[in-house]
């Protein structure tokens, strides 16, 4: 496989990760605006 | 040398400018998010107060009082009580407005009453003499412990001196404005000597509020016997609010002196006229007609320019290149890819131009307010006007602007009707079918067709969505009473600033947004389409030649017809014909079956994926724009042209009704907490999309 084929490829599987993230993946939620134990998001 | 970092919170009521002012700080470093959990946008910008001295300033969301109604008002309350939040403020900002400084003033003496080094920001000051107010700053000052900066957001007067007073906000007072004991003596006596260690208002907002404060636990305040009734505590707010108010008259009997006999204004003269109750309609479909010609007439240039430099661009890439699997995937996947995308750039910000001018002068409030008789008699509110019209730019913020309707079952109509209405990401389908299957030609001689088609189908998509509104207020069931308030904004020039940084967001959200999701799904479609399972696809060449009918055509028609060969036995090609017995009856071949099925992703997908398909399936060498490749594709078998005024105008209705987008479906189970009413929606839509579609094109055909 000549190194064109190689980057096309990765960057459809680049793509692909990228849409399955996006619809299908669930993200965790994070407490960014967490400030401590008291700061009620727990 | 050492820099300091402010924390700044922008704070102040719905309409005072605040935006404005946080816009006329920050410029363009600005970031905008969500907050943690929420989808309450939050926007953080960036100052340069002094040589020494930076600011990280919050925009919080408009808010009447510390007496949270909405989920809005609740990030406020929570930030402003919250001191390990890495937001809270080191200094806030209320702003106010000066022609509403009293109402404005209650949650200024509240904030205050939180002992957190605050500025009262005085905004529109220029408007001062127009209205006939003088203001005594030093008395003002005085008597509400602070320092007090005299702005013009709009035309930039006083805000040196804001960022002066902030970058000096260590010489504030922290002093509050009202006595919280004075509220109930002995209730607050007790509550002071139970929690000896905690300010006091704030304990008062932990008694009153619904939300959440750690350490300070609600249940250790009722273990305490300081739990009342709901009324009792209703009548304790009603009296802190009086307590207030007497507060704010005796400061403002001296400091803020109103002359009406200077006072001038047209303000009463426009609304008389723009509120009519007959010409008000008249004015505000003559104003949505003269945007949708602009938006039409004014996009061409730029949108053929674009056009044309993406198909130049593609067919110099593969021609400079050297061949191989890459540059196919850049020149038919992602250059075909973005220029989708781009291509839209003026439309949207043409129309997101004559929106944010409507919004920033004040007209858009009188909609709101002319509107709501309307939407009485289809189960909605007035407010419902504004996610509605939200909606033409997107249905997500659109849905999440229904929280401010207090009634559940107004709210709940808003949400479900919401995406009827033609959001940006319809324009681009939109757009480019009309131009393919609409006459570029006048009607009596002015109004522009194409334009007037756009317009059409704005007003269907709106209409659908009242009419849905009037039969869901039928079929539900919920009972609860509901009251309209509105604030008039004063008529005002649209601010040059505020309205760039409008149009460049919602610009930005549009080709990030999206564009990553097209630019994706591009490479996609691109590898779907190049290759394929079987012989069929691998020997197409072959298959192609050896065809008795081929054996003597011209070798670029050979090359046409082996690509179309491979293409109709690719990855994609077998997905599309595994469709096209479903969506033939609408007038779709395979190929746009494919186009609908990835924009349930994105509507606007459907013009990137049709422009990769087209590019896959072409070996000529000419450059072609979209366009050009759309309006040349013929249907095989009858000889006719795909994109016919049938099929056209099938497409144009089921992209007008189908709800085609995961996002939307998505916050709709969001803000209703259940997946009953997004499904509901999806299938109701796609329905009656199909239904819609299927009479048009048999009807046309």
């Amino acid at each position: 496989m000549d190194i064109q084929s190689i980057i096309a490829y990765f960057l459809v599987i680049a793509a692909a990760v990228f849409l399955v993230k996006k619809f299908f993946w669930k993200k965790k939620k994070k407490a960014d605006g967490c400030g401590g134990d008291d700061c009620g998001c727990h | 040398m050492s820099h300091k970092n402010l924390k700044v919170a922008l704070i102040g009521n719905p309409n005072t400018g605040k935006t404005s002012v946080f816009n006329q700080l920050t410029g363009l470093k600005q970031q905008v998010g969500n907050y943690p959990g929420i989808t309450v946008e939050k926007k953080i910008g960036y100052c340069k107060l002094n040589e020494n001295t930076k600011a990280t300033i919050l925009d919080l969301p408009g808010t009447y009082s510390l007496n949270a109604s909405s989920i809005d008002e609740n990030v406020v309350i929570e930030l402003l009580l919250n001191r390990n939040d890495p937001n809270f403020p080191e200094v806030a900002v209320v702003v106010t407005e000066v022609e509403n400084l009293k109402r404005n003033l209650l949650l200024f003496t509240q904030i205050k009453d939180l002992e957190i080094p605050t500025i009262l920001a005085i905004n529109m000051s220029d408007r001062m003499d127009f209205k006939g107010i003088s203001l005594d700053i030093p008395h003002l000052e005085k008597e509400l412990n602070t320092k007090i900066a005299l702005i013009s957001s709009r035309k930039n007067i006083g805000l040196d001196n804001l960022k002066e007073l902030i970058a000096n906000s260590q010489e504030l007072s922290t002093k509050p404005c009202l006595n919280a004991s004075s509220i109930d003596p002995a209730y607050f006596d007790g509550l002071r000597n139970a929690f000896p260690k905690e300010l006091l208002y704030k304990l008062w907002l932990v008694i009153t509020q619904d939300v959440n404060f750690g350490n300070l636990q609600r249940n250790e305040i009722e273990e305490k016997s300081f739990a009342k009734p709901a009324s009792e505590l209703k009548k304790m707010q009603q009296k802190e609010t009086i307590k207030r108010y007497q507060f704010i008259n005796d400061v403002l009997k001296v400091g803020y002196i109103v002359d009406s006999s200077k006072a001038k204004g047209i303000r009463a003269v426009l609304d008389k006229i723009l509120m009519h109750k007959v010409f008000g309609y008249f004015i505000f479909f003559g104003i949505l007609m003269l945007i949708f010609q602009s938006v039409f007439s004014w996009s061409g240039i730029p949108m053929d320019f674009i056009d044309e430099s993406f198909a130049k661009l593609s067919s110099w890439t593969k021609t400079a290149m050297p061949p191989g699997l890459l540059t196919e995937l850049i020149s038919e996947g992602i250059i075909p890819g973005i220029g989708g995308v781009v291509i839209f750039i003026p439309q949207i910000a043409f129309l997101f131009l004559f929106i944010s001018i409507l919004e920033e002068s004040g007209y858009m409030s009188r909609v709101v307010f002319l509107m709501d008789k309307i939407m009485r008699r289809f189960g909605l509110s007035g407010k419902s006007v504004v996610p509605l019209i939200s909606g033409t730019a997107c249905a997500i913020p659109a849905i999440m602007a229904a929280r401010n309707i207090e009634n559940w079952k107004e709210r709940l109509i808003t949400i479900l009707v919401t995406p009827f209405t033609t959001c940006s990401a319809r324009l681009p389908v939109f757009a480019i079918l009309i131009s393919l299957v609409i006459p570029d030609e006048k009607v009596l001689g002015f109004i522009n067709l194409q334009g007037l088609t756009l317009m059409i189908l704005y007003l269907l998509g709106f209409g659908m969505a009242i009419f849905s509104a009037y039969l869901l207020n039928k079929i539900l069931k919920f009972k609860s009473k509901s009251y309209f308030v509105v604030e008039m904004p004063n008529y005002r020039m649209p601010l040059f600033k505020n309205v760039a940084i409008n149009v460049i967001e919602k610009t930005k959200a549009f080709v990030f947004g999206a564009g990553k999701i097209i630019l994706a799904l591009s490479i996609i479609l691109w590898f779907l389409g190049s290759h394929g399972p079987g012989a069929n696809f691998e020997n197409a060449e072959q298959i192609v030649t050896e065809m008795p009918q081929n054996k003597e055509i011209h070798d670029e028609v050979l090359q046409d017809e082996i690509a179309s060969f491979q293409l109709e036995n690719s990855y994609i090609g077998i997905i599309g014909k595994g469709i096209e017995p479903v969506i033939r009856p609408l007038g779709y071949d395979w190929k746009i079956g494919i186009a609908v099925v990835t924009s349930f992703a994105a509507r606007e997908v459907f013009v990137g994926t049709l422009a990769t398909i087209y590019n896959v399936g072409s070996h000529s060498e000419e450059e072609l724009t979209i366009k050009n490749r759309m309006e040349a594709e013929v249907n095989p078998v009858t000889g006719e042209k795909v994109f016919n005024f049938a099929t056209g105008i099938s497409l144009l209705l089921f992209y007008s009704f189908a709800m085609q987008c995961i996002s939307t479906l998505a916050i709709t189970k969001k803000e209703t907490n259940s997946w009953k009413w997004p499904m509901i929606q999806l299938g109701f839509m796609t329905v009656f999309a199909y239904v819609t579609s299927l009479i048009a094109y048999q009807l046309l055909k």
